[in-house]
């Protein structure tokens, strides 16, 4: 089996007002190639937490983390960012577009970064792939709530990451959006081989996943 | 507006808002109190400088009051009207004189005094008292010179030296002169002697230049409008000049009055720049607020509710900021003021001075409410939904709000006026900043247009950095205006304050007359005026020789009314001015209205008036001018104008008149040379010796002495501009400190898109470049215009555009606002992503 993403006895630690908060209590896992997991959990179990490990966004306590066979925590700030490249894609609950940039400049920016050529061309595709192909000119604050969540996935999705992290990507949005934003990404996913990590409340959609995990009190349990 | 608010709601709700800590508050706390501390502390430096002028004035002055007669003493009845109102009285005579060794000769400003010198203060000796140093021993009368004044002759403590024909021994140096603004613009060092000791010198009397001064100790309480008025009314018309401790600086009241306009001008432009602080602060602190503002209004808030809520949190937190601001603004001078101190030359008096702090207060609540209720009153019209969007504010507040905004604006303004003590400056100035933010306001709507423009080009493909930047800029929800603003008017306002003072040194180098004369020869007598003349063009090394007959006067009326109230101030009035007579135009005269009188004219007294201040003070052929010349009274009819020109240090006369209107008074002659400057010593020391009553003045000293006053100046602007340099500097910094959030945020996704963190300060770079050149390319054109307005309209002083001033200020402002951009990027680049992100989840 060809693992993507390994961890072990990961911890998370956080200074919050009343001292030091522990919200991973030493999470070993491995994601395998092509594979799709779905993490679920009580609200405050960890999960984002724990996705934002994976995505090198937050750094653990202790334990390791590596993702294609490099040792997530031996990497720097600027490390993280460039390994991030061609390497993952991220989806929030929020979105998290950049206000003052139009839909396609959006999906545009990763491709830029990472020196692409072809950026906006690529980026007019894939805006056009998730039904938005009309509306690249506009800027976040002029889309509805499930325009910004398929904006958000073309930006993840457009460099052709091999591992994609999703947050509860449909949790700020109505059923249907939510159905239509699940497609897209197990779409996405069956169209270029990714891998998928995907937060989520539903059990529904959980359920589309090839494994569930199951998080309680910053602790991976039985599922 | 606030009819039927709960204000207990709205009080609980904001507190409830501030319980979470201050964490969030940290940056408009920052802002608004380097805002409030800006204004205080300027304000404190200007209430130093004028404490210090006003405090000092009796002793500067030395005495309560002063009167003052040209070319007499004080008449009895003078004298005792004196005796009458005045607890204590001192004479003192000044004049000019050569002060002459065996070898060695120079000018000196002399100044006699009796035994009650010095009535107020002390006089620094090197060694010994006042009265032992004048003392007589071995026969010989003692002196005190400076320093400067004994070493340019060779003078040793001991030494003897010459005044007219009187002998003086060099009792001590005088190392201070307590009442010193008399000396004023004088020319040369000072020497100091007893007056009866002059007796013999041959120095005082008719017709020679002298002046006498009578310090006046008055009884505590005394009325010092009322006594003024009674000695003018009783022997203004003799020539009597008044001036007491409240004006105390006689002869640098220009200097004076010009420090004082630019002080007023300092504390506002240190009002604009604080204001702009306060203003950016409150701005950026509301728009963090939306998101809370469209939950209390998904709550049922009703608009008056949420005003009520923010405005009473604005209230509460700008109330923290103004005390820390005070603390700063009075903890600035206090600890500063020593250094300050020593770089004045005038005294400046450091203290606590609460009306600066009030006023500093008072701009900062009103500011901070002013810019509250704006973006306020906008969201209270805006829907809940479109706040959460943070969509583009495009409403207008409401009408009643407006009304509001109007009436603090108001405030502001009066405020300002009131303060300032000087509506026209206050209303200029801010007229200035007005127009300043809306070619600001053009130039940021400009950039914006342009961002959008540049963002469309192909060379922004394939580059997410410039991208970036383009896109805050010319993108929804940009900063771009609001940071053109605030940082263009500071960096106007600093640019304005430094056009003034490079303008003020560089007149100094610039007004020095190049075809000035090598000499002005004063007190030549009647009998010696042929030889003398003759003498000097004899020489090959003199290329131009002037003289005239001159006596000093002062005008008194204007056809009958006080010269004072037809004119005001006007300089030609406010002291005696030289008067020459000749009785045909003297060689080179233009005469540019009316006629000269006929040759051997011996009927009523005619004058021919310079005609530039003529036309300044609305004199017509025909006026007739009541002059006080020694004490008598000649009425002269205005019958000509002829042009002078005053600018180089040649010869010029307001006044000349026919000989017969002044024949028999006691008159001496003026000459000026023009020599080669090799020549320059021998000429001083042959004419000397052949004439030695006859005083020369040498141009290049009364000219480094004109330097040293505008030097003066000079130190006081660079420390003003210093003073609002370094609080726009410091407020610019808060600016950058208000944006951290947002870059927070931007860095953050940008991260996650795999951007390394000098790529995204390398945006965040050319971001503020792109701000910061549309607002220094406004700011230099601001400096322009508003260097010009100051300088010609309030000061009275030509103005030249200083490119280099103007460049280095406004690069060094955007080098200082980038640095600061870029220190406060630091932060929002360092920190972990997710730290962010889950804070906006
Ligand atoms: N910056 C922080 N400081 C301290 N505690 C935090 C911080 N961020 C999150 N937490 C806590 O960590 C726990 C896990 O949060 P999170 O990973 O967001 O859970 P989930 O996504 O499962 O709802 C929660 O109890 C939360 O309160
Ligand atoms: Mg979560």
């Amino acid at each position: 089996m060809n693992t993507v993403l390994e961890m072990s006895k990961a911890r998370l630690t956080l200074k919050g007002n009343a001292g030091p908060v522990e919200i991973l209590r030493g999470i070993t896992l491995a994601v395998a190639a092509g594979e799709s997991l779905a993490l679920i959990g009580p609200s405050g179990s960890g999960k984002s937490s724990l996705l934002m490990l994976m995505a090198g966004l937050e750094r653990a306590s202790g334990g390791s983390v590596s993702a294609f066979g490099q040792d997530l925590t031996r990497l720097d700030e600027d490390g993280l960012a460039r390994f991030r490249r061609g390497n993952m894609g991220v989806v929030f609950q929020s979105f998290h577009l950049i206000p003052t940039m139009t839909a396609l400049e959006n999906v545009a920016v990763p491709l830029e970064i990472a020196g692409a050529p072809d950026a906006a061309q690529r980026a007019r595709e894939e805006l056009a792939a998730v039904g938005l192909g009309a509306r690249g000119g506009h800027y976040p604050s002029q889309l509805s709530g499930g325009e910004q969540q398929r904006v958000a996935l073309a930006r993840a999705s457009v460099p052709r990451p091999k591992l994609l992290l999703a947050d509860e990507p449909t949790g700020n949005l109505d059923a249907a959006n939510g159905a239509a934003i699940m497609d897209l990404l197990f779409g996405l996913r069956d169209r270029h081989g990714a891998t998928l990590v995907m937060v989520t409340h539903a059990p529904e959609l959980a359920a589309r996943c090839d494994r569930v995990l199951r998080m309680a009190d910053g602790r991976l349990v039985a599922a | 507006m606030m009819r039927g608010l709960d204000w207990r709601l709205a009080l609980r709700l904001a507190l409830r808002d501030l319980r979470g800590g201050l964490a969030g508050f940290r940056i408009l706390i920052l802002c608004l109190a380097l805002g409030v501390g800006a204004i205080a502390a300027v304000g404190m430096l200007r209430s130093a400088i004028e404490g210090g002028l006003s405090d000092q004035g009796a002793i500067i002055l030395g005495g309560d009051a002063q009167m003052n007669f040209t070319y007499r003493f004080a008449s009895d009845p003078e004298k005792a009207w004196m005796a009458a109102h005045a607890r204590k009285v001192s004479e003192v005579v000044e004049f000019r004189s050569m002060a002459v060794t065996a070898d060695d000769r120079t000018l000196t400003q002399v100044k006699a005094v009796d035994d009650a010198w010095p009535l107020l203060g002390v006089a620094g000796l090197d060694q010994g008292t006042v009265a032992a140093a004048l003392g007589i021993q071995n026969g010989l009368p003692g002196a005190l010179m400076e320093r400067v004044l004994a070493d340019r002759l060779g003078l040793k403590v001991g030494d003897t030296f010459k005044l007219g024909l009187q002998s003086f021994r060099l009792g001590a140096i005088l190392t201070k002169e307590p009442d010193s603004a008399t000396a004023g613009l004088g020319f040369g060092p000072r020497t100091v002697v007893r007056t009866a000791d002059l007796a013999q010198s041959g120095l005082i009397g008719p017709g020679t230049l002298f002046e006498t001064d009578y310090r006046l100790i008055l009884p505590p309480g005394a009325d010092l409008d009322a006594m003024k008025a009674e000695a003018e009314t009783a022997f203004g018309d003799k020539g009597m000049r008044w001036s007491d401790r409240r004006h105390a600086a006689v002869g640098v009241e220009k200097f004076v009055e010009r420090l004082g306009s630019f002080l007023i001008l300092v504390g506002l432009a240190g009002l604009a720049v604080g204001g702009v602080g306060v203003a950016s602060a409150v701005r950026a602190f509301m728009e963090t607020r939306m998101a809370t503002i469209a939950t209390l209004k998904v709550l049922g808030a009703e608009g008056r509710l949420v005003m009520g809520i923010y405005l009473v949190q604005v209230g509460l937190i700008a109330g923290l900021g103004v005390a820390i601001g005070l603390a700063l603004g009075a903890a600035v001078p206090v600890l500063a003021g020593s250094l300050i101190a020593s770089l004045l030359p005038f005294p400046a008096q450091f203290g606590l001075y609460p009306a600066p702090l009030l006023q500093a207060a008072f701009y900062g609540l009103v500011t901070g409410m002013l810019f509250a209720l704006w973006p306020l009153s906008q969201a209270v019209r805006q829907g809940a939904a479109s706040l959460y969007r943070g969509a583009a504010a495009r409403v207008w507040p409401r009408l009643a709000h407006l009304g509001a905004m109007a009436g603090l604006l108001g405030l502001f303004v009066g405020g300002a006026v009131w303060f300032s003590g000087s509506a026209m400056l206050a209303l200029g100035t801010l007229g200035g900043v007005f127009a300043a933010l809306a070619v600001l306001a053009l130039a940021g709507f400009g950039l914006r247009v342009l961002a959008r423009w540049l963002a469309r080009r192909r060379f922004v493909d394939g580059r997410p950095g410039v991208r970036l930047a383009l896109a805050a800029i010319g993108g929804p929800r940009s900063e771009a205006l609001a940071v053109v603003l605030s940082l263009g008017l500071g960096l106007s306002v600093l640019a304005v304050v430094g056009q003034i003072d490079a303008n003020f040194r560089a007149s100094i180098a610039r007004d020095l007359p190049s075809r000035a004369p090598s000499f002005f020869f004063i007190d030549i007598q009647d009998a010696e005026l042929q030889p003398f003349l003759a003498g000097l063009k004899a020489n090959p090394a003199v290329s131009k020789v002037e003289n005239a007959p001159m006596l000093r006067g002062l005008m008194t009326k204007i056809n009958g009314r006080k010269a004072r109230d037809v004119v005001g101030d006007h300089w030609v009035v406010t002291g005696d001015r030289g008067i020459t007579f000749a009785d045909t135009p003297p060689p080179g005269t233009q005469i540019t209205a009316g006629a000269w009188w006929p040759k051997d004219y011996t009927g009523p007294a005619q004058v021919s008036f310079a005609a530039t201040e003529a036309a300044e003070m609305h004199l017509k052929l025909g006026d007739k001018l009541t002059l006080n010349i020694l004490g008598r009274d000649i009425d002269a009819t205005i019958t000509s104008f002829r042009k002078v020109d005053f600018s180089g240090a040649g010869m010029g006369f307001v006044m000349a008149l026919d000989p017969a209107a002044v024949a028999g008074a006691p008159h001496t002659s003026i000459a000026t040379v023009y020599a080669t400057p090799e020549a320059e010593a021998a000429i001083l020391r042959d004419t000397s010796k052949a004439y030695p009553n006859v005083t020369a003045i040498s141009v290049k000293e009364a000219i480094a002495r004109a330097v040293e006053a505008l030097g003066t100046i000079a130190t006081a602007t660079v420390l003003a501009a210093g003073a609002v340099l370094v609080t726009g500097v410091v407020v610019l910094i808060g600016g950058a400190a208000a944006g951290v959030r947002a870059r927070m945020q931007e860095a953050a996704v940008l991260k996650v898109l795999g951007a390394t963190r000098l790529r995204i300060l390398a945006s965040f770079a050319l971001r503020s470049a792109l701000t910061g050149a549309a607002a220094g390319l406004v700011a230099i054109l601001a400096g322009g215009i508003g260097g010009w307005a100051v300088l010609r309209l309030v000061m009275d002083l030509p103005y030249r555009f200083e490119p280099v001033s103007a460049g280095l200020i406004v690069l060094g402002g955007m080098g200082a606002t980038l640095l600061a951009g870029l220190i406060f990027a630091l932060l929002p680049i360092s920190v972990r992503p997710a730290q962010v992100l889950r804070g906006s989840e």
